[in-house]
């Protein structure tokens, strides 16, 4: 099958490089530049280029049968102009698809300016597992009109609907519903968490045990469970302030996803109040360690990462940072030239090495959860920290055995 | 004054002036506007609405010269000791002089501009490390109704980060009580403002905001992170506990009703951000240049301060209201109580020898539509003669989310209504039966600003200072003082013990008895 995919970003070239996979003939209609951030990303364009299934180009057919829009959310405009030129092709068998999280409604637009019905398809991929997550999806979630139009979206997501049907048909209004309203459902959840977490810690619980206790319940289930410092990245908290725009006006004004935001940009500098409350209010000249940088493991994405704001309130209350994370990027450095004074970028010291950046620490944050922290090297941090004193913002280590090897130890609720 | 030539010339011309009725004057002249107005960037002064005619004028004129108006508006720029009676200056001019800034004012700027980013960061962290939310001024007088005034007034000009600000002066601590009901310790700082940093009013509320903290606080030490201290003694906040960084500082020569021109407007600069508390000391140093620089002739801080004077002194009037039509100057009539009637509120001259003549009148008011549906009344149709002030503003308010054509309908409105009752006050309306009869012929001015943003608000308040300044010139007053007020603290003080020691010995018996009578109240049910 012929298939146009519009769109730079992560979920469209995933999209056209899982397509071509599957044996169909996809031109990509935009560049190449933002791959580098998912893992074996480039290892599948480049595989299906050399096959010749896959073309980058700037000029596409309006002909050909099945034109995916896979625009961010802000390029509307662009996904309308698309809709404008496809509205001049004569191909009767014509299927478009909108992969775009764009506002909601704007689904209507498309279908009038295109004169053609169109398939929603939300893509609920997570960063970092984006290629695994198209190839087996959980679900399929198809918004349409027309049987028509439905049985040719079928025809070319089969490959990927093998093991068991995962298809779910509803109308384009609820298929775009669906994908806010899943993210809002999990930032739900995660505040709630974070929320407990901190009720935990006055009353002398710990969520972990609570958390288990509650993942229990069928009802419940254990995903999305775990208190932390706050969830980020570039579509999730992006999605979660869009969809409260959306529901603010219609819903019942009572402000919860306002409060699960205000949870969750709390819980970014939860760390830092731990170690505020630890030094009584005087941080100045501590050198704080940080274990990760990104919002979350395997993933050079920063956006919204709960590092930058401990980096922010360490730096204004006069510490000196040493931070170690497995792959920073250009995106870090230009972070701190925007968000940092020169004086606050002096403070920051970049390790090569984790241990190394916690050479006379007063404090190791783990902010991050990448697999190289799991396990701690306590003789290496005791010998080089100053304070042993460890902040663990994801609940990753066992605190009775870094208790009983002298290190001061906060967890999240615990 | 009354020695003056002026002085001499004016009473006849006071005396025919009374015999005319206002709205002749205008029939005389269509064109009165014309000489009886005077306009600056973004002001203008309508004073034709006054018994006045060119004669009078000159000879008010005639009267600031012979008082050495001159000389003594350049002793105020230089700084000179005119506050004679506490050997201090009077320089609150320096405080705004954004042309060419005191080195000692522009760093305490800087420090409260430091201070201001870290709130608005969301970096000036509580003893739980949670940021800063809420702001609690406690000062009295200068430090509470200056800061008080504007903010309310230019609340729709705030900073987008800015905390909420919150005040209290009271010392019976209702307010203060009722705020800490509802505020989270974790996210609240207390801005204590008290120039000698001893003020009982202002301590005593600054004791109970600390034992609240210390009530939710871990532990002792990291209490002071939430006040922050504002005064000319830092021997006195750091003895109270207020850390170095948390210090700002002011000067002697700032008199308390002057203040919020310096680091006492942090409460501003925190709800508008720096950008708005230097818009406002450029309004403010804008008429400064003004006060400084025009002729006599065409000074409005002059001629506003010598029609008060003519109207107090020649014509008798007894009182004077302050009439601003835009609700956001609801404060705006109690600040000028306290800048008018607490510096020329005074029957004593420089000199120490009584004086024999009128001085500040009582001067009240309220927001103008308000006030219409309570003391207008007097005004149209009582026997008291008043000078009023009305103050308006051509454009109103402006946001985006609101109708464009509702948001002229309510301005139209306001200023039909302002503009109606200051004719109605001068023309009146004639009518057999005397219950519908409108006297009119009571005098006032009109003050047109463009609009009420930080700068021309600043602009008004330093007119007013200098009208008051330019009256104290002619009354022969030493308008930077107050003894006024002290002997009701000392009085207050003895009458304290009194109450400790639940005697009322040596105390008069009015005050004896009323003392009785509330023990007894307090007893009962």
């Amino acid at each position: 099958m012929k298939i146009n995919v519009f769109g730079d970003n992560i979920s469209a070239l995933v999209c056209a490089g899982c397509l071509a996979e599957t044996g169909n003939h996809v031109v990509l209609v935009g560049h190449r530049d933002n791959e580098h951030s998912e893992p074996n990303l480039t290892k599948l364009l480049d595989t299906q280029i050399d096959a010749g299934r896959l073309n980058i180009s700037s000029a596409f057919d309006i002909e050909t049968e099945y034109q995916i829009i896979s625009f961010d959310p802000e390029q509307c405009e662009e996904g309308k102009r698309i809709a404008l030129s496809l509205s001049k092709g004569h191909n009767p068998d014509r299927c478009i698809i909108i992969r775009s999280n764009f506002t909601m409604g704007t689904t209507k637009t498309i279908e009038k300016l295109a004169k053609t019905p169109c398939i929603v398809n939300p893509d609920f991929a997570s960063e970092g597992r984006a290629i695994q997550d198209f190839r087996r999806p959980d679900r399929i979630i198809i918004g349409h009109r027309t049987p028509e139009t439905l049985t040719q979206f079928k025809r070319l997501f089969a490959p990927f609907n093998r093991n068991q049907n995962v298809m779910i048909e509803m109308s384009p209004e609820s298929a775009e519903l669906t994908k806010y309203a899943t993210n809002a459902m999990l930032a739900t959840r995660i505040s709630l968490m974070n929320e407990l977490a901190e009720a935990s810690e006055s009353l002398g619980a710990d969520i972990e045990e609570v958390r288990q206790g509650i993942g229990a319940d069928q009802r419940i289930g254990t995903s999305y469970l775990y208190a932390g410092i706050g969830f980020g990245g570039t579509h999730f908290a992006k999605d979660l302030y869009r969809i409260h725009n959306l529901i603010n006006p219609s819903g019942s004004k009572e402000g919860l996803l306002d409060a699960v935001i205000r949870i969750n940009d709390q819980q970014k500098e939860a760390l830092f109040r731990k170690a505020w409350q630890h030094f009584d209010c005087h941080l100045e000249d501590k050198i704080i360690t940080l274990w990760g940088i990104s919002y979350k493991p395997n993933s050079t994405s920063i956006e919204g990462a709960p590092s930058l704001e401990l980096i922010k309130a360490f730096l204004n209350q006069g510490s000196i940072l040493q931070i170690f994370d497995p792959m920073l990027d250009a995106d870090f450095t230009m972070w701190m030239r925007e968000n940092l004074s020169l004086e606050q970028q002096k403070r920051v010291h970049i390790a090569t090495d984790m241990y190394e950046a916690t050479q006379n620490s007063d404090a190791l944050c783990l902010v991050t959860e990448w697999q190289a922290f799991l396990s701690l090297d306590l003789e290496q941090l005791k010998a080089k920290m100053r304070t042993p004193l460890i902040l663990d913002g994801r609940n990753l280590y066992d605190k009775t055995w870094l208790n009983d090897n002298q290190f001061t130890y906060y967890g999240i609720g615990r | 004054m009354i020695h003056t030539h002026a002085y001499a010339m004016l009473q006849p011309l006071a005396e025919s002036m009374k015999a005319q009725h206002l709205k002749e004057l205008f029939a005389q002249d269509s064109e009165r506007f014309k000489p009886f107005h005077l306009e600056k960037e973004g002001l203008l002064f309508d004073f034709s609405k006054q018994k006045i005619n060119t004669e009078i004028i000159d000879e008010l004129l005639n009267l600031a010269t012979e008082q050495q108006l001159d000389t003594w508006i350049e002793r105020l720029f230089n700084g000179d000791k005119i506050n004679h009676t506490e050997n201090r200056a009077a320089w609150h001019t320096a405080l705004r002089d954004v042309s060419s800034p005191n080195p000692e004012v522009a760093k305490q700027w800087r420090k409260m501009e430091s201070l201001v980013n870290q709130v608005h960061q969301k970096q000036f962290r509580g003893y739980s490390g949670k940021p800063i939310l809420d702001i609690i001024n406690i000062g009295v007088g200068g430090s509470d109704l200056g800061p008080l005034m504007v903010t309310h007034a230019l609340d729709k000009d705030k900073h987008e980060h800015a905390p909420d600000v919150h005040f209290v002066s009271t010392l019976d601590a209702q307010q203060l009580h009722k705020l800490l009901k509802r505020l989270d310790p974790a996210t609240t700082l207390f801005v204590v403002a008290s120039k000698s940093f001893a003020t009982i009013d202002t301590l005593s509320l600054a004791d109970t905001a600390k034992e609240w903290i210390e009530a939710h606080a871990p532990n002792q030490e990291v209490v002071m992170n939430h006040f922050v201290g504002i005064s000319t003694n830092p021997t006195k906040m750091s003895k109270w506990g207020i850390l170095l960084r948390h210090q700002l500082i002011f000067w002697e020569w700032v008199g308390g009703r002057f203040s919020l021109w310096s680091t006492i407007g942090f409460s501003i600069a925190l709800r508008l951000g720096m950008q708005g508390y230097n818009d406002m000391l450029a309004g403010a140093h804008a008429m400064d240049q003004h006060f400084k620089q025009t002729p006599f002739k065409q000074n409005i801080p002059v001629l506003l301060g010598l029609i008060g004077v003519w109207n107090t002194n020649f014509l008798n009037l007894s009182a004077q209201a302050i009439l601003p039509y835009d609700s956001r100057l609801k404060y705006f009539a109690s600040y000028l109580e306290q800048l008018e009637m607490e510096s020329n509120g005074k029957r004593t001259k420089r000199d120490g020898t009584a004086i024999t003549y009128r001085t500040c009148p009582i001067l009240w008011g309220e927001v103008g539509p308000n006030a219409q549906h309570a003391f207008y009344q007097l005004l149209h149709q009582g026997t008291e003669r008043v000078m009023s002030d009305f103050i308006l503003f051509s454009q109103g308010v402006s946001q985006p989310d609101r109708d464009r054509d509702r948001e002229n309908y309510h301005h139209n409105l306001n200023i039909a209504n302002c503009l109606a009752q200051s004719r109605a006050m001068m023309s009146g309306d004639a009518n057999e039966d005397l219950h519908k009869d409108y006297p009119g012929d009571q005098v006032s001015n009109t003050l047109l600003l463009k609009k009420l943003d930080a700068y021309h608000l600043g602009m008004l308040v330093a007119l007013y200072e200098h009208k008051v300044f330019v009256q104290s010139v002619i009354w022969d007053i030493n308008p930077f003082d107050q003894w006024g007020v002290e002997l009701g603290k000392k009085l207050a003080v003895d009458i304290f013990e009194h109450i400790k020691a639940q005697s009322v010995d040596d105390l008069d018996s009015s005050t004896a008895n009323l003392l009785k009578n509330i023990w007894k109240q307090r007893h009962e049910n």
